[in-house]
């Protein structure tokens, strides 16, 4: 066993781990190290080899490698260590990380964790698709892996379940790479990708787009032979006689990400059932003292820049965890999510003051009030000319300290305007 | 051209148990599976139950192989490294006529000589998630892994010199003065001696030969798998009484050695047997019945889907129920043929062999081998390794220290044995079912990446060859970019 | 001759449709635009629309088989398969560093074929 001892660790080196060991170290923490599986840094950027990163947080588009070389230089430039190909197979309540790379088997005492972990791919199975279990159907994000990275083309007649960004995307890429693609189905009335990408990755290349269709049985006894579409009614309930079948060899299936926290609920940290990640307060603590959470594995995120700028925050609240004196927190309020609200993130309150919130709604909605309630208190009333669930909203809202003394908990609502 | 002297056609768990048992010999043995790898069949897709031989006549073959197998499982276990596990069986009973179902099944368990049956009342049963009126408690059923328990057999075999020739099938038999000649998609072979192990294909190969005088009846029974976090809905395996009509057990409850639960199979006669889907209806149908007896069963808790194809020798008409056969053929001596190997088929494998080998030794002398390899060595997995032997291990060898399955902790070692294997398999199921890499949550997101270049660049596979499972599931297309050859 | 065209606006995610009028050199919007925004971009995207163009090219004796390229600017988007065409057929040799420019004046538009990722020789 080889031991280190460090004062951040951070978990995962994609996107979000980057950002938070950066912002450790700006924020006075000496020994940062990043901890990653993959051979490289960067995370699942340099597979998203298209552009539009980081045009909120720097106002130029970038490509998903580009984006990631600007953070990895400024990890070299901070001195923070990296260890590649190390694979963290658990912690323990007293933050001890066992790992294993080529070089043996390591534990490393820190005195705060990062949790950066990411997140997968829902599979065929997270949606149960019927039929035969052919080869040919791969998730969205590995065939972007394959035709980006590793130079291998799956199919040659695909068809894309999902209408996600990453559905879209890939829709495009087949077609450059002269892949037929021969239709994005999407079980929702509405394409839940951004509407750039439905123009840029499907009219400009009339890819047809299903909506209010779903994939209902996959046919080939060894490779995959053809899918069957078939329309849903509004209870998503499949409508007879609407079956269309496919001819194709690959099925992408761009259906969602589930935040990978084995290690963190292993651990005995709690994990909110509708972010899929850690509950944490606004400090993005878990609720293991010392432990903060950020990036894709505390919940998925719309854009690498908001990722990134939460990251940050991780990061930050990680070195101050340092010299912060171990105290009880005074308060432990919750955040919930009230009417018409899927989640909200934090989930728990642990001072007044000024607090970050990010949230999703519950369904796609033009003009609403969202508002911040603390009892009878409104704390903030804000019109939104239009809401999406694929949309995450981000909203600071003030907490003065006198709200907090009798509080339970803290709701957050969107009502019709 | 090669000859034989045993040729065994099909690679499933009886065509390995028949290699296996005969390895201990001074013979040439060869195997044609015309899948990608053994277990390729329903061999891979059933219950993984060893059962006790409770459901078949104490005249039938299924009893008696039934029996006999059970007893030999757990030393089989011990010596080729597979696992297995006697968590038992609860048959229950929802009212007082069902009841007399169990009186029943418990007389012909015993004489079938099925030690530790009981009746109990519902009340007594150690199952809170179940209630019944009453359950015949089976203490001697157990569960395995019926891949890994195929796999060991015929890599046992073939560590014992008997050779294995995946993707070949067999195409044609003529009967020669001195045994067979056989034709296959390999080219020919001869062979004093073939059995008939072809599982659903059994007829196809008699009426190569001769005349068939039986039919082959598939029926499909479709799984689901219940996520690893609701193991604990149940202890031991919970079976309803058996449903006379087909012919089957009915759907059951079964825990699976990796943590599952299982609930199926269904039973569904179908003329094609090739039509391996699951469909909407049956997985339904499945979760209903499967809440008759655990009504705590979440929708959220299937997480996999599959179905396998019993070898049945009845018709619906029929009832379904027919005794297994395992005779020569009626016009042609040297050909064995094991006909309507169903459940419990997987259980009688190693006693069905003994036989077999019973039968060869008529017409062979058969001479033991003086350096049979009785045990299959095969190594921890890294994730059920102490620290100490991970850090020793990795010292050795740094391939074990770069972990490819994440929801697994399978390592690049344990990929590269799998893809080793004496057998010659290499597809990506063949790397599935060896060391488990792509059995997790991720269901292969991660890890298919790093074995697909593993495959590539050390054991110089094209992309372009690749498979999944057999012969023809093609994994890609082929390049992005064509590389150039200067 | 006067075309109708529809333009889903993608200046932000509510996605108007415009709908436009367009003779190829003169433009006139119809109706759907529920901001000013969007009149730029339909007036773009019916007299001369571009894209950035990413794909990738393959790299010789380098730690990745492909890099990961793109157009120095936003190409005319009859363009894209043309240039397409030509990076399929180029090779580069590793090393190459991000922003290095692959290809000039690719398919004669004036525009380069930059690299967006570094990746180092083997």
């Amino acid at each position: 066993m080889i031991n280190y001892d460090v004062d951040v660790a951070v978990i995962g080196g994609g996107p979000a781990g980057l950002a938070a060991a950066v912002s450790a170290r700006e924020h006075g923490a000496k020994n940062v190290v990043i901890l990653d599986r993959n051979s490289w840094l960067g995370g699942i950027l340099p597979q998203c080899i298209h552009d539009g990163f980081g045009v909120e947080e720097t106002g130029t588009s970038m490509t998903g490698p580009e984006y990631a070389e600007k953070y990895i230089e400024m990890a070299k430039k901070h001195g923070i260590d990296v260890m590649k190909g190390t694979m963290v197979l658990q912690f323990n309540k007293k933050l001890e990380i066992t790992a294993v790379n080529k070089k043996g088997l390591h534990k490393i005492r820190a005195k705060s964790i990062v949790l950066a972990m990411g997140c997968r791919e829902k599979t065929r199975w997270n949606v149960m698709i019927p039929g035969n279990r052919s080869s040919g159907i791969y998730t969205a994000g590995v065939a972007q892996a394959f035709i980006n990275l590793y130079n291998i083309i799956p199919g040659k007649n695909v068809v894309i379940l999902g209408s996600g960004d990453v559905g879209l995307i890939m829709a495009r890429r087949l077609k450059f790479e002269g892949a037929n693609v021969l239709g994005v189905v999407e079980i929702l009335p509405y394409a839940s990708g951004l509407p750039r990408n439905v123009v840029q990755c499907l009219d400009d290349y009339d890819i047809p787009l299903f909506l209010n269709y779903t994939v209902t049985c996959i046919d080939g006894k060894e490779r995959l032979e053809q899918v069957t579409i078939a329309q849903v009614d509004d209870k998503m309930n499949i409508i007879p006689g609407t079956e269309k079948k496919i001819k194709c060899d690959a099925l992408l299936l761009s259906l969602g990400l589930v935040p990978e926290n084995e290690l963190a609920s292993d651990v005995g940290i709690e994990i909110d059932t509708v972010t899929g990640g850690p509950i944490v307060n606004q400090y993005l603590e878990t609720t293991l003292a010392g432990v903060f959470a950020c990036g894709n594995c505390l919940q998925v995120y719309d854009t690498v820049d908001v990722l990134s700028a939460d990251a940050k925050n991780a990061g930050k609240n990680a070195a101050k965890n340092l010299t912060i004196q171990k105290e009880d927190k005074k308060i432990s309020a919750k955040i919930v999510p009230g009417k018409g609200v899927r989640y909200v993130v934090p989930q728990r309150l642990s001072e007044c003051e000024r607090v970050h919130l990010t949230l999703r709604v519950e369904k796609p909605q033009e003009s609403s009030m969202l508002r911040v309630i603390a009892g009878d208190k409104e704390l903030l009333k804000k019109r939104l000319p239009w809401v999406n669930p694929a949309n995450m909203i981000e909203i600071d809202v003030n907490i003065p300290s006198d709200t907090i003394a009798f509080m339970q908990s803290l709701e957050v609502t969107l009502d019709d305007h | 051209m090669k000859n034989f002297q045993v040729a065994i056609i099909g690679g499933g768990v009886i065509g390995s148990a028949i290699a296996r048992e005969l390895s201990k010999y001074k013979l040439d043995v060869v195997v044609f599976e015309m899948g990608s790898d053994v277990a390729s069949g329903a061999s891979k897709a059933n219950s993984g139950v060893v059962h006790s031989g409770i459901n078949s006549a104490p005249s039938s073959l299924k009893a008696r192989f039934c029996v006999e197998g059970n007893k030999m499982f757990q030393s089989l276990a011990d010596g080729l490294g597979f696992p297995v596990r006697w968590v038992g069986k609860c048959v229950i009973a929802k009212n007082e006529e069902e009841l007399s179902e169990l009186k029943r099944l418990k007389q012909v368990g015993m004489d079938n000589s099925v030690p530790g049956l009981e009746i109990k009342d519902g009340s007594e049963i150690n199952e809170s998630n179940v209630s019944c009126h009453a359950a015949l408690w089976v203490p001697t059923a157990g569960i395995t892994l019926p891949y890994e328990f195929t796999i060991a057999l015929a890599e046992n075999a073939a560590e014992n010199n008997v050779k294995f020739l995946l993707e070949t099938k067999v195409t044609g038999l003529k009967k020669q003065k001195n045994g067979f000649l056989i034709k296959t998609t390999k080219g020919d072979f001869n062979s004093e001696i073939v059995v008939n192990a072809a599982g659903l294909n059994c007829r196809e190969i008699v009426s190569m030969l001769e005349e068939p005088d039986f039919q082959v009846y598939p029926c499909r029974g479709e799984y689901l798998i219940l996520d690893k976090k609701y193991r604990s809905l149940v202890n031991s395996m919970i079976y309803p009484v058996p449903v006379k009509e087909l012919g089957v057990l009915g759907v059951h409850i079964t825990p699976t050695i990796e943590g599952n639960i299982l609930l199926g199979p269904s039973a569904e006669f179908i003329d094609d047997a090739e039509d391996k889907r699951t469909t909407k209806e049956m997985m339904k149908t499945l979760l209903k019945e499967a809440r008759e007896i655990i009504p705590a069963i979440p929708d959220k808790a299937v997480i996999n889907a599959y179905s396998g194809m019993r070898c049945k020798l009845a018709s619906l008409k029929e009832g379904g129920w027919a005794d297994y056969q395992i005779e020569e053929g009626k016009q042609t001596p040297g050909l064995i043929n094991l006909l309507g190997i169903e459940s419990p088929g997987l259980t009688a494998a190693p006693a069905i062999a003994k036989e077999v080998t019973k039968m060869i030794s008529q017409s062979i002398k058969l001479k033991t081998k003086n350096n049979f390899k009785s045990r299959r060595v095969k190594g921890k997995r890294f994730s059920e390794m102490t620290p100490q032997e991970q850090s020793i291990l990795i010292k050795k060898d740094d391939r074990w220290g770069r972990i490819v399955c994440r929801c697994e902790h399978v390592t690049e070692a344990e990929v590269i044995e799998a893809l080793s294997n004496p057998l010659g398999a290499r597809t990506l199921s063949s790397v599935k079912y060896r060391c488990r890499a792509g059995m997790g949550r991720c269901q292969g997101g991660f890890c298919t990446q790093h074995i697909v270049r593993i495959m590539e660049g050390q054991f110089n596979i094209d992309v372009k060859d690749m498979k999944l499972k057999s012969p023809d599931s093609n994994l890609f297309y082929g390049r992005t970019r064509e590389v150039k050859d200067d | 001759m006067i075309t109708e065209k529809k333009i889903t606006c993608i200046v932000c995610p509510i996605g108007c449709k415009i709908l436009v009028k367009t003779d190829g050199t003169q433009f006139e919007i119809v109706e759907g635009n529920k901001c000013k925004k969007g009149i730029e971009y339909a007036k773009n995207e019916a007299l001369d629309p571009r894209r950035m163009l990413t794909t990738s090219a393959l790299i010789n004796g380098g730690e990745w088989p492909l890099i990961s390229v793109k157009s120095s600017k936003p190409v005319p988007k009859e363009k894209i398969f043309p240039i397409l065409k030509e990076i399929k057929k180029n090779a580069v040799d590793a090393p190459i560093n991000s922003g290095q420019t692959i290809i000039k004046n690719v398919a004669n538009t004036s525009i380069d074929i930059v690299a967006t990722k570094s990746v180092k020789k083997l």
